[in-house]
């Protein structure tokens, strides 16, 4: 068999493998270990195994996922959420729509204190669901608004899927976080507008809640934003002016929360307890999964499949743009089966290639439109992650009635998409002035 | 089985408590370098090292309990489509070369971390032994190796129960 062909056969059985519900990263460290073996030998596969293993885990650049997740779950855990939907809610709670518009904001905003849409959907719904139930909210929006909102975590900095991006395309994590802000607010603004229509359309399904002086919203600003930009500004803002490693910046983020928190009284040992736990489970996770994909994309270099594709794409008479969409086209439907920083790890050591060295895209810009495709996937059926989490706050709502109202939502996802293809500039601007 | 069970998720939760130290020991780390550097002048001689080696460390001694609470992702729709004993003859297929693959990782660890000690390699900055943590790592996949066997004995039982 050609390495080719083994190559191939290769990603065939991790298919196979994945659908019997064996975990991820076992399969693809599995696979990846025999497929090297055969197309190298055996002593040279004992070898890669161990030395992937240890170097992935003790790496220096990788240890900075563990400092976000853990800035993250602390921000859960001691409640940050609630005072931004109480901010939120004061400032735009009385339009029509306006509780599904806080929660869009919300998500946003705790989106820059935390990496994850999981973590982020399931403390923003936790707080804005039981809201919209109390104003009547349909359940359809209400939960869908949350599910979608959720996603905006990936994009606004922190956000533990750039990060795993730019360790697999060895691309910088402060350009890909400062690349994410334009697309993450813009999102954010779409999804505002698509529940505004809905509620204009139909008053029912949003209706506009109490309206709050000027005094009482002056006076809830000092509560959450304070907190978060307080926390951005030495974290990220370190980062971005070049003082901290993406490691350091979130060590320091996470000092940033203790402090704040523990200034306010809020900070208790149960909170960091719970954190750490939070934290090692999901660290172990992603890192299993992140030695996985390497010990795989060493079977994938050595069968050649990027160096195939690449030249198959090279000699193909049709417009780069055709073949982006084509690329974009299978992260949409694979998003739609396999969780999103898995799919990332699994196809851009296959897809970067074309898409950088043969059709001359920036490696920012596709790494900002890659992470926005697979997110669609985390509201998408079957799989949505997100919907699911929703599901486990609203156990009372039905699957369906939560897929049904994400329509409209991932309707903003691909205009958002549409916009950014059709304007580049407003993701790679940031990070060009970054030095 | 109930022992063996006992044993595996009780010391997956004791190491899973003692990784959640070591970060918050790695994060204070960082922290007390940046201040030491910034306020003082004065750099922690190898920090960029130990973040390393403790994060291994780290992420070696949680694997067990993130693959006791299920934490390793897995695409689930599909199998659950299936009948119950279906769903179980699959899951006890599949956790034989998982096993094997972890127990086997963990092998060649030990043995990567002996040669290590053997040929006397130490890190580049600090001159620090680092076998130990390639140690540590290793144990980790042998506590994950024996949560899979666990989790196969318990379907094998288990008869069509899920």
């Amino acid at each position: 068999m050609s390495p080719t062909a083994a190559g191939l056969t290769g990603i065939i059985i991790f298919f196979v493998l994945i659908v019997f519900r064996m975990p991820i990263a076992y399969v693809m460290a599995l696979v990846g270990f025999a497929g090297f073996a055969y197309l190298t030998n055996l002593q040279a596969a004992f070898a890669l195994v161990s030395k992937d293993l240890f170097s992935t885990f003790s790496s220096y650049s990788l240890s900075v996922i563990p400092m976000f997740i853990w800035m993250g779950f602390l921000a859960f855990h001691a409640g940050i959420g609630t005072r931004l939907y109480n901010l939120a809610y004061k400032m735009v709670g009385h339009l029509p729509g306006g509780l599904a518009i806080a929660t869009q904001a919300t998500c946003a905003l705790f989106g820059a204190v935390c990496g994850s849409n999981t973590a982020t959907a399931a403390t923003i719904g936790a707080i804005a669901l039981p809201e919209m139930r109390k104003y009547n909210y349909s359940p359809a929006l209400s939960t869908a608004s949350v599910a979608a909102g959720g996603a905006l975590g990936v994009l606004i900095p922190p956000s533990v899927i750039f990060i795993v991006y730019g360790i697999s395309a060895e691309q910088s994590v402060g350009k890909l976080f400062l690349a994410g802000i334009v697309p993450g607010l813009l999102l954010m603004l779409l999804y505002m507008a698509v529940v505004y229509i809905l509620a204009r359309r139909n008053p029912a399904i949003g209706p506009a809640g109490e309206k709050f002086s000027w005094r009482e919203r002056l006076a809830a600003l000092g509560g959450g934003l304070f907190e978060v930009l307080v926390i951005f500004a030495i974290s990220l803002g370190g980062l971005f002016a070049g003082w901290f490693s993406p490691t350091e910046a979130g060590a320091v983020g996470v000092a940033g929360v203790m402090l704040v928190t523990l200034v306010q009284g809020k900070l208790n040992l149960e909170i960091i307890r719970k954190s750490l736990t939070d934290t090692t489970r999901t660290t172990a996770m992603i890192m299993l999964l992140v030695a996985a994909a390497i010990i795989f994309g060493r079977f994938i270099a050595v069968s050649r499949i990027p160096f195939t594709m690449a030249g198959t794409v090279a000699d193909l008479a049709i417009p780069p743009f055709l073949v982006m969409a084509l690329i974009l086209l299978i992260y949409l439907v694979l998003g739609c089966f396999i969780d999103a920083l898995a799919l990332i790890l699994l196809t851009i050591p296959i897809f970067l290639p074309v898409a950088v060295t043969v059709l001359g895209y920036d490696p920012i810009w596709f790494g900002v439109i890659t992470v926005m495709v697979v997110a669609m996937g985390v509201i998408t059926p079957p799989v949505g992650m997100n919907v699911y989490i929703i599901k486990g706050v609203a156990r009372d709502i039905p699957l369906e009635v939560i897929f049904s109202g994400i329509w409209p939502f991932l309707f903003a996802i691909i205009v958002c998409l549409a916009i950014l293809i059709a304007f580049p500039g407003l993701v790679t601007f940031l990070p060009s002035l970054l030095h | 089985m109930n022992i063996l069970e006992t044993i595996v998720v009780k010391s997956s939760r004791a190491f899973d408590m003692l990784a959640g130290l070591i970060l918050a020991g790695t994060a204070l780390l960082v922290v007390a370098n940046i201040i030491g550097r910034t306020l003082l002048g004065y750099s922690i001689l190898g920090t960029y090292e130990m973040v390393g080696f403790f994060t291994a460390s780290a992420v070696g001694l949680s694997l067990a309990r993130c693959a006791v609470e299920n934490g390793h992702i897995a695409i689930e729709f599909i199998v659950e489509k299936f009948k119950p004993r279906v769903q179980r003859l699959i899951e006890i297929a599949l956790s034989i070369p998982s096993m094997v693959f972890l127990g086997f990782a963990s092998y060649n660890l030990f043995a990567y971390g002996l040669r290590i000690a053997h040929t006397g390699e130490v890190s580049p900055t600090t001159q620090m032994i680092f076998y130990p943590y390639i140690y540590l790592v290793a144990f980790g996949f042998l506590l994950l190796s024996l949560v899979v066997l666990m989790q196969f004995l318990k379907k094998v039982c288990g008869g069509d129960q899920q």
